[in-house]
């Protein structure tokens, strides 16, 4: 390889830094920069069910894993039908009770995805995401 | 006409190529946290690092893109574009390895749903596209030295009859 493409290489990923700090700096107050979740997003099972108002239980899982099971009371809401599951969704919707979004397990990204959209297009506030997911209701109602 | 009918065919690979990771950045850019989230899955890097990745990673690939279709610092560009998607394989394969579920993020929402052997086989055709690039940047290098040499001896030769 030629030091040309290295040298080349080397001022594309300089130049890079600019497009970046300016985005990051826009979505400075959007973004936790420490963890991926806040630890003040995030409860566990036992955790939500102390809450006494209630908790609307929101599951993020594909269709078909929610139709096999689900939290009792869970309402489906994915991404994958976003659009049709989120006016079905916010009529169940009560402001007094909290809401807590699950996927399937501690590795899954669903829940998160949902809480943070919930957050921004329907400007909802309390929105939780249950730490384990799925699993961890299963183990802790064995 | 041969050399210039291939002359084409890597024109259009290179606007193929880099069209396809501008394309790739510029979803990516839109919504850096989707994309953090996306790299976090892999679980190779700490959150903190996954995120700011998240942010810088994009414009590069939209910079390598557009280095590529006006083949303005070309072979810098041809040289990320390939790191990324070697790197970008192994995380995959180390995923898989790993039995982690994870949406690979490389395309936004349009590659959700792609099965493993759909993001191998589409990060190989891209893979195979930039080493097709390689190897005709450097016979395109190679002849336009050779060309350049025969002109010199030329010029050289006229000197020596003048």
């Amino acid at each position: 390889m030629k030091p040309g493409a290295i040298r080349q290489a080397l001022i594309l990923i300089t130049l890079a830094v600019l497009p970046a700090l300016g985005e990051a700096v826009y979505f400075r107050n959007k973004v936790s920069w420490q963890s991926r979740l806040s630890a003040s997003e995030i409860v566990t099972v036992d955790q939500a069910r102390s809450w006494s108002n209630g908790v609307t239980w929101v599951d993020a899982r594909p269709a078909e894993e929610f139709e096999h099971d689900h939290i009792p009371g869970a309402i489906l809401l994915n991404e994958d039908s976003w659009n049709e599951l989120l006016p079905q969704f916010l009529e169940q919707w009560s402001p007094e009770k909290r809401v807590v979004v699950y996927c399937s397990a501690q590795s899954c990204n669903a829940a998160a995805e949902v809480a943070r959209r919930l957050r921004q297009e329907a400007g909802l506030n309390n929105v939780f995401v249950l730490q384990g997911g799925w699993e961890s209701w299963q183990q802790a109602n064995r | 006409m041969a050399f210039f009918s291939r002359s084409i065919l890597w024109r259009i690979i290179d606007l193929i190529v880099g069209g396809i990771f501008i394309y790739a950045g510029a979803i990516k850019a839109m919504d850096p946290i989707r994309f953090g989230l996306d790299i976090d899955n892999y679980k190779i890097l700490p959150w903190a690092i996954s995120v700011r990745l998240a942010f810088y990673l994009p414009w590069l690939e939209i910079l390598a893109g557009l280095a590529l279709i006006f083949r303005f610092l070309y072979r810098g560009g041809l040289l990320i574009l390939s790191a990324l998607l070697l790197i970008f394989l192994c995380a995959t394969v180390a995923a898989k390895v790993r039995g982690l579920d994870i949406t690979c993020g490389c395309f936004g929402h349009a590659s959700q749903h792609w099965s493993f052997s759909q993001h191998l086989a589409v990060d190989l055709a891209i893979l195979a596209a930039a080493v097709f690039l390689w190897v005709s940047e450097r016979s395109r290098l190679r002849s336009s030295r050779a060309s350049g040499g025969l002109a010199l001896q030329g010029s050289r030769g006229t000197k020596e009859k003048l």
